[in-house]
């Protein structure tokens, strides 16, 4: 029971993460940044949640955050048409280095302020929560969760029923298609990296303003790699990211688990779980994966 | 340059003083120097393995855990080796960090053509693994008792790089990797396996249809550059440690990633590239000390020349 609520907790940040990376690669860019736009979104939101003392803040400043990181890799990535991937990385390594940075830069000589943010409390659903069982597992977490969950059903829906979300996958497969219907690929690129963004920095806010409290160096720790793992496993629909970052969640749990009970297997090899997982994962759909056609694909 | 300018400002401090504690820090005396080259040698070893990959096409992010499982395998050899004799002990040491870096190296390769994972994925999941890994050794086999830090016993004397440059305070390993680059900037240029490379990652099929096979060449360069990773895992443990630290390798590879890319894909400007990075970062960790500007500064400073470097060559291709 704890269990299973852990590997939802895990999950979350995770879920929202891969939920942005889908918008940036059914568009047709590689999600690489998703690590650095998790990190500006945790630091924004600790950053502004702190200061302005609200956490509705702090999370508008998440989305922010990540957003920004957002239109730097659109830039470098469709402007100038640069190689995802690298581009991604070089996000990522910006981002680490200036989340440290400024956090040293605001506090007392060279060291970060120490900042403690009281976590986001669990928002209990009226009725649905007192249900046995399934109650306490599903309607009883803090509002980030319930928003990631929201978000991955509106994701779906939004992919498949509107004339944006059907635009948005065509410039992943036939980006001349959509040029030839009158839209632009390339803005449509940018808009979804962007958007991919702010998704990803609210997942960046889960870990900082509903797990942690605050905010440390590198602290989203590859959880945005992860997230690209488990949108690919969960070949680049909402619902099978959900179902690829429970998995992991619940790989990640299950090593907690274990250690709490003073198993012997070793913590370390325990961590290696959700990378061992999305490694074999990922070997054994192999082939399977179809990537959008036009991925990568510069446009003219 | 100026972006990093207008941050130490932000930041209260005046960035003509953090410039020149910098510089200070980089080249200000033989001990900074030395400091400066003993940094930029894993980046320029591990720097150039990946220019040859992503000249390639082989976009191959596996320096991290290349380097962290090099270390761990001249660290393991090391320790066990019964030979007194120095010379040939850091040979069989080094070469068994190469060698573990080469398997590494290899392990990707595998699952990346094996079962068609892209190759950027593979990477960096192993790079978790290989972190993971280090820290399992240094808790069990490899581990010091009693350390309260995840670390290995310090080396035995006779495997220790001497500080042999003279007059400065720095191991050999630095005039190795500039060897490296060179042999490799050869390799790439003046050889039949180097012109393959260059026309695998210029074309796929081109290559197919030149009889070159992109399998077989994508197998080779990972296991060099795994290989130079792995050494330069080595040389680090050996040289500046002299033992294996838990995290000794964090962050090499994305740094391997910048030199390359700042080096043009080019072994040989690999070398001022990475002198580059050396000297920034020595230089960072003196004005930190100096003035109180926090040395995070030099990721900014390198993800920002990335970015403008990715931005940049891209257009004049184009153009």
């Amino acid at each position: 029971m704890d269990f299973l609520a852990a590997s939802i907790r895990i999950a979350t940040p995770l879920l929202l993460a891969a939920l942005g990376g889908i918008l940036s690669e059914r568009a047709g860019v590689f999600a690489v940044g998703l690590e650095g736009m998790m990190l500006a979104g945790a630091f924004a939101a600790t950053v502004a949640a702190w200061a302005a003392d609200s956490a509705g803040a702090g999370i508008l400043a998440a989305i922010a955050g990540g957003a920004l990181v957002g239109v730097m890799v659109a830039v470098v990535t469709v402007r100038y048409r640069a190689d995802n991937m690298v581009t991604g990385l070089a996000a990522n390594i910006f981002v680490a280095g200036l989340t440290s940075y400024l956090l040293r830069a605001a506090g007392q000589g060279g060291r970060p302020p120490s900042i403690h943010l009281a976590p986001l409390a669990a928002w209990p659903v009226p009725l649905l929560s007192d249900i046995p069982v399934l109650g306490p597992l599903l309607f009883d977490h803090p509002p980030l969760t319930y928003l990631a969950a929201i978000a991955c059903v509106a994701m779906t829906l939004f992919l498949s029923r509107t004339q944006m979300g059907l635009t948005l996958r065509a410039t992943g497969e036939n980006p001349e298609a959509v040029f030839a219907s009158g839209a632009n690929p390339k803005l449509v690129r940018m808009l979804s990296v962007v958007a991919c963004g702010a998704v990803a920095g609210l997942g960046g806010a889960v870990l900082s303003l509903q797990q942690v409290g605050t905010f440390t160096d590198n602290m989203t720790g590859g959880r945005g790699y992860l997230a690209l793992a488990s949108l690919i496993v969960g070949r680049w629909t909402p619902a099978g990211a959900a179902a690829a970052c429970l998995v992991f969640g619940a790989a990640d749990a299950f090593g907690l688990r274990l250690q709490t009970f003073g198993l012997p297997a070793s913590s370390y090899v325990l961590q290696m779980a959700p990378y061992v997982i999305a490694l074999v994962v990922l070997a054994s759909l192999g082939r399977a994966t179809r990537l959008p056609a036009a991925i990568g694909q510069q446009l003219d | 340059m100026l972006c990093a300018a207008i941050l130490i400002a932000l930041s209260g401090h005046n960035p003509l003083t953090a410039f020149a504690a910098m510089a200070e820090g980089a080249v200000g005396s033989a001990h900074q120097l030395g400091v400066a080259l003993n940094k930029t040698t894993p980046y320029l070893l591990a720097g150039s393995g990946v220019a040859l990959c992503f000249r390639a096409g082989v976009i191959n992010i596996g320096a991290e855990g290349q380097i962290a499982v090099g270390g761990m395998g001249t660290a393991a050899v090391a320790l066990a080796l019964p030979i007194d004799a120095s010379l040939p002990a850091i040979v069989l040491a080094l070469a068994g960090g190469a060698l573990a870096g080469a398997a590494w190296a290899a392990l990707a390769a595998a699952i990346h053509l094996g079962r068609q994972v892209h190759e950027v994925l593979v990477t960096l999941l192993l790079n978790f693994v290989a972190a993971l890994l280090v820290q399992q050794a240094l808790a069990g086999p490899l581990g010091e008792f009693g350390a309260g830090f995840l670390q290995s016993p310090r080396m035995p004397a006779a495997v220790w790089l001497p500080r042999a440059i003279p007059g400065l305070d720095a191991h050999p390993g630095f005039l190795i990797a500039i060897v490296l680059a060179a042999a490799l900037s050869f390799l790439l240029w003046r050889t039949r396996f180097g012109f393959s490379l260059r026309v695998a990652g210029a074309s796929r099929p081109a290559a197919a249809y030149a009889g070159f096979s992109v399998a077989g060449l994508t197998w080779k360069v990972m296991l060099l550059a795994g290989a130079l990773a792995g050494l330069a895992g080595g040389i680090e443990v050996l040289g500046v440690h002299r033992r294996l630290i838990e995290g000794f390798s964090l962050g090499f590879g994305f740094k391997a990633v910048t030199v390359a890319l700042l080096g043009a894909l080019e072994p040989f400007a690999v070398i001022p590239a990475a002198l580059f990075v050396g000297l920034l970062e020595a230089g960072a960790l003196s004005m930190q000390r100096q003035v109180g500007v926090p040395s995070s500064l030099v990721a900014v400073i390198e993800g920002l020349t990335m970015l403008f470097v990715l931005a940049a060559t891209v257009r004049r291709r184009a153009a």
